[in-house]
C-alpha cells in the first residue's frame, strides 16, 4: 500500500532522516520504534507532506511525495498527530465534523451521518459525549476522539502518532484493542510509539529506527525476543542482563 | 510451499524487501562492526551511498582471508552478551572459522531449513535419518535441527558403522535419508556387499549436501536407493545448509533472496555479471544479526537463472556448483586448502617444507585424501617401521585436524 524509498527529510539544515527505505501492505500494522530523535514522527510527517523532504514515496502505487499535506488526506492519509491536537474548546461533534470536512459538498450529509454512526459504533463512549467540550474530556477519551476524527475522513492508511503518551496504564490496553479492531475491519495502520512493548503487541511488523536509519525491522515477535531492542527500547536496564555473568 | 508470501514474492515486492534489509544491514555493519567502517571509509562510501541493489557492487568484497584476520569475534556485529551461539569449523586458512548466532537468527535458520526441507518433499510423517561424519558437525547439527523443527521424527548422525546405518535404516522405516553424495555411494556398496536390496528398505528421499553431485552420480544414488534426489547448497559462513535448495522441478537451486542478495562476479576482474553468466557466487546477508557479511566471496563457480520455476517459487535459482575460483578442494564434503594440507604435513615433519602432491581417491564411493611425499635425506630413515610410523601419524593428523581420511605413500628422490 504504502512503498518509500531513500527517504531524507530535514528540519531546516538538520538532517533528521537519511534514507529511509520501508513498506506497509495493505491491512497490516506496522509499528516504527526507536529512541527520542531517532526520526519516527519525522517519518510520519513526511509521508504526510509536513516536512521538506526528498525521496520516493508511493501511496497504492502512485508517487506522492510531491502531493501536499491537504490532498494526501483525500487520497486517504490521514494522521492522528501526537498529543491529539484537538479543538479544544468545540463540542466532540464537531470535532468529529471537521475530521470530515473534506467530504463536505462532494458527498451527501447522510454518507458522513453513516460513518458518524459508525465511529460513534467504535467508540460508544463518543456517542454519550457528543455535546461535551472536547478539552474537558480525559486523556483517553480525547484520544479516542482524535482517532475518530482521523476515521472521519474515511482513510484507508492511518499514522498514529504516539496514542498512549501519557495515558494510564489500563487506557493504554484500551487504545490498544482500539487500534487492534481497526485492523479487523481492515484498516492499515502505521503506529509510531515511544511505548514499543505496546506497539509489538498490536503491529504484526515493525522496524527499529536509529538516527535518522532503519536498522533492524522484523516480526513484532521477533523484535520483542531481540535482547538489543529489549535493552534499548523496552525499558529494561542493561545490568539485568550483564549481572551475574 | 513453506513460505508462499516470501519463496513465491513478486518481483517488485522482493527488490523492495531486500533493498530495506541491505540497508539496515550496511547501517548495522557499518555502526557496529569496525572492520566494515574501515572498508567503506576507504571507499568513501557510507551506508548511504547504496540507494539501490546495483549500488551494492560499488562496495568491496569480503574474503575468507578478512575472516581469518579478524578471528575470532573481530566481524560480530552484536555484543557476546546477546550472541547464543559460536560455530566453529576448521575453515580454509590457518585460524578456525567462526560465525556467531542470535537468538533470531537461530530462529531464522531454523525457518530456512524447514523451507529447504518442504521444498525437498519432506513431512512431518517422515522418519529422516541423518548420516553425516563428524568432520562435518555443523551440517549434522544444522539439518538434525531444521527436521525436527519441521516435525519430523528425526534419527540423528550416530557413529555406527555402515552395516548397522543400514540396519536402522531398514527396521526404523527411514523414508528419508540425508548425508553425502560419497556416503550415499557407499551405503550402496555396503548394501551389494550385504544383499541389502532397495525393496527392503522404507526410503523415498535422499536428501544429498555438503559436496556437488555430478549428475552420473546422482542417477547412480537414485538407481540404487530406488529413491528420489534432493540438494542443497550451503557454505558455513552463510548459515550453512539452507541457503539455497532444489525443488521438485529440480533444476538448480532456489537461493533464499529474501534473507541473503546474491551476485555473480568475475573473479579476476571483479565485475558484476549479468544473470545466465558464470561466475563466482558473492552473498550479502540481509537479515542475519550477529554476524552481517557483506559481499563475501564464496569461491563457487556457478550462475543465477532467474527464469520462473515450474514449482511456482520465484527466488532466483543458482545453476549447478561449477567448481572453484582457488584451489580448495572437498573430500566428502569437507572442504580442504592445499596449503593446509602442506602445513600439516610440515608439523609432521618436524617443520621441513614437503614436497607432496595430492589427489582425491574414491574408495567403494568414500572419498580419501591421497598425498605422494617425495622422500628426502632429512628426514629419511632405513627402518621401515619409522616410514609406516609416519604414515600412520599422517593419517591421524589429517583425521584431527581436518576431520578428513588420509593416505600418505612415499615416492623415493629421483636418482641425481
Amino acid at each position: 500500500m504504502l512503498r518509500i524509498r531513500n527517504l531524507y527529510a530535514y528540519y531546516g539544515s538538520v538532517t533528521a532522516l537519511s534514507g529511509v527505505t520501508c513498506h506497509i501492505k495493505e491491512g497490516e500494522i506496522v509499528a516504527l520504534i526507536g529512541a527520542n530523535g531517532a526520526g519516527k514522527t519525522t517519518l510520519l510527517n513526511a509521508i504526510c507532506g509536513l516536512v521538506r523532504k526528498k525521496g520516493e514515496v508511493a501511496f497504492q502505487g502512485r508517487e506522492v511525495g510531491r502531493t501536499p499535506a491537504e490532498r494526501l488526506v483525500g487520497l486517504g492519509i490521514s494522521q492522528v498527530p501526537e498529543g491529539r491536537q484537538l479543538f479544544a474548546p468545540m463540542t466532540v461533534a464537531e470535532n468529529l465534523e471537521l475530521g470530515a470536512y473534506l467530504r463536505y459538498g462532494r458527498e451527501i450529509r447522510a454518507e458522513i451521518a453513516r460513518d458518524l454512526e459508525r465511529v460513534f459504533h467504535l467508540f460508544p463512549v463518543l456517542k454519550e459525549r457528543q455535546g461535551q467540550q472536547a478539552g474537558t474530556m480525559s486523556g483517553g477519551e480525547q484520544q479516542m476522539l482524535a482517532i475518530a476524527r482521523a476515521l472521519m475522513a474515511r482513510p484507508k492508511l492511518l499514522l498514529l502518532d504516539e496514542p498512549s503518551l501519557g495515558l494510564a496504564p489500563l487506557v493504554v490496553e484500551n487504545i490498544l484493542a482500539t487500534i487492534s479492531r481497526l485492523k479487523e475491519e481492515g484498516m492499515t495502520i502505521l503506529l509510531v510509539e515511544q511505548n514499543a512493548r505496546a506497539a509489538l503487541k498490536v503491529a504484526a511488523r515493525a522496524y527499529v529506527l536509529e538516527t535518522g536509519r532503519i536498522i533492524l525491522s522484523g516480526s513484532a515477535q521477533d523484535l520483542l525476543a531481540d535482547r538489543q531492542v529489549t535493552r534499548a527500547y523496552l525499558g529494561r536496564d542493561y545490568k539485568e542482563f550483564t549481572e551475574g555473568r | 510451499m513453506r513460505q508462499p508470501e516470501f519463496e513465491a514474492i513478486s518481483p517488485e515486492e522482493l527488490e523492495l524487501l531486500q533493498l530495506e534489509r541491505l540497508q539496515s544491514t550496511l547501517t548495522r555493519a557499518y555502526r557496529q562492526v569496525k572492520f566494515y567502517r574501515r572498508r567503506f571509509d576507504e571507499a568513501g562510501l557510507t551506508p548511504e551511498s547504496i540507494q539501490t541493489l546495483a549500488d551494492l557492487a560499488r562496495l568491496p568484497v569480503t574474503t575468507r582471508g578478512d575472516l581469518s584476520e579478524n578471528y575470532p569475534y573481530g566481524l560480530f556485529a552484536l555484543p557476546l552478551k546477546d550472541i547464543v551461539r559460536i560455530i566453529s569449523s576448521p575453515g580454509t586458512t590457518d585460524r578456525p572459522l567462526v560465525v556467531g548466532y542470535s537468538s533470531q537468527d537461530v530462529k531464522l535458520w531454523l525457518e530456512l531449513l524447514a523451507r529447504l526441507y518442504t521444498a525437498a518433499g519432506v513431512t512431518p510423517e517422515d522418519i529422516v535419518q541423518l548420516v553425516i561424519p563428524p568432520g562435518l558437525a555443523n551440517w549434522r547439527r544444522d539439518l538434525m535441527a531444521g527436521a525436527e523443527y519441521l516435525g519430523a521424527s528425526v534419527i540423528p548422525a550416530a557413529t555406527l558403522n555402515f552395516a548397522k546405518e543400514l540396519m536402522v535404516m531398514r527396521d526404523y522405516k527411514t523414508s528419508v535419508l540425508v548425508t553425502t553424495p560419497p556416503l550415499a555411494r557407499h551405503l550402496i556398496a555396503v548394501m551389494d556387499r550385504m544383499g541389502l536390496t532397495p525393496a527392503e528398505l522404507s526410503l523415498r528421499k535422499a536428501l544429498l549436501v555438503a559436496a556437488p553431485l555430478s549428475s552420473p552420480v546422482r542417477q547412480e544414488i537414485e538407481a540404487g536407493l530406488q529413491v528420489k534426489v534432493a540438494t542443497a547448497y550451503g557454505i558455513t559462513e552463510v548459515m550453512g545448509p539452507g541457503l539455497a535448495y532444489s525443488c521438485t522441478a529440480d533444476q538448480g537451486f532456489h537461493f533464499s533472496a529474501d534473507h541473503f542478495y546474491p551476485e555473480i562476479i568475475d573473479p579476476r576482474t571483479g565485475m558484476v555479471l549479468p544473470p545466465g553468466e558464470e561466475g563466482e557466487l558473492v552473498i550479502t546477508t540481509l537479515s542475519t544479526v550477529a554476524f552481517p557479511l557483506v559481499r563475501f566471496r564464496s569461491g563457487d563457480l556457478t550462475f543465477l537463472n532467474p527464469s520462473p520455476c515450474p514449482c511456482g517459487r520465484t527466488l532466483v535459482r543458482l545453476g549447478e556448483i561449477r567448481g572453484r575460483v582457488d584451489d580448495i578442494f572437498s573430500v566428502g564434503g569437507i572442504k580442504v586448502h592445499p596449503e593446509q594440507a602442506g602445513r600439516l604435513l610440515q608439523d609432521l615433519l618436524g617443520g621441513h617444507p614437503p614436497k607432496f602432491r595430492w589427489q582425491v581417491a574414491t574408495e567403494e564411493g568414500l572419498e580419501v585424501l591421497d598425498l605422494e611425499l617425495t622422500v628426502e635425506e632429512d628426514f629419511f630413515s632405513d627402518e621401515i617401521k619409522a616410514l609406516e610410523g609416519l604414515c600412520r601419524k599422517v593419517r591421524r593428523h589429517f583425521q584431527d585436524h581436518l576431520g578428513v581420511p588420509a593416505r600418505l605413500t612415499l615416492k623415493e628422490i629421483e636418482a641425481r
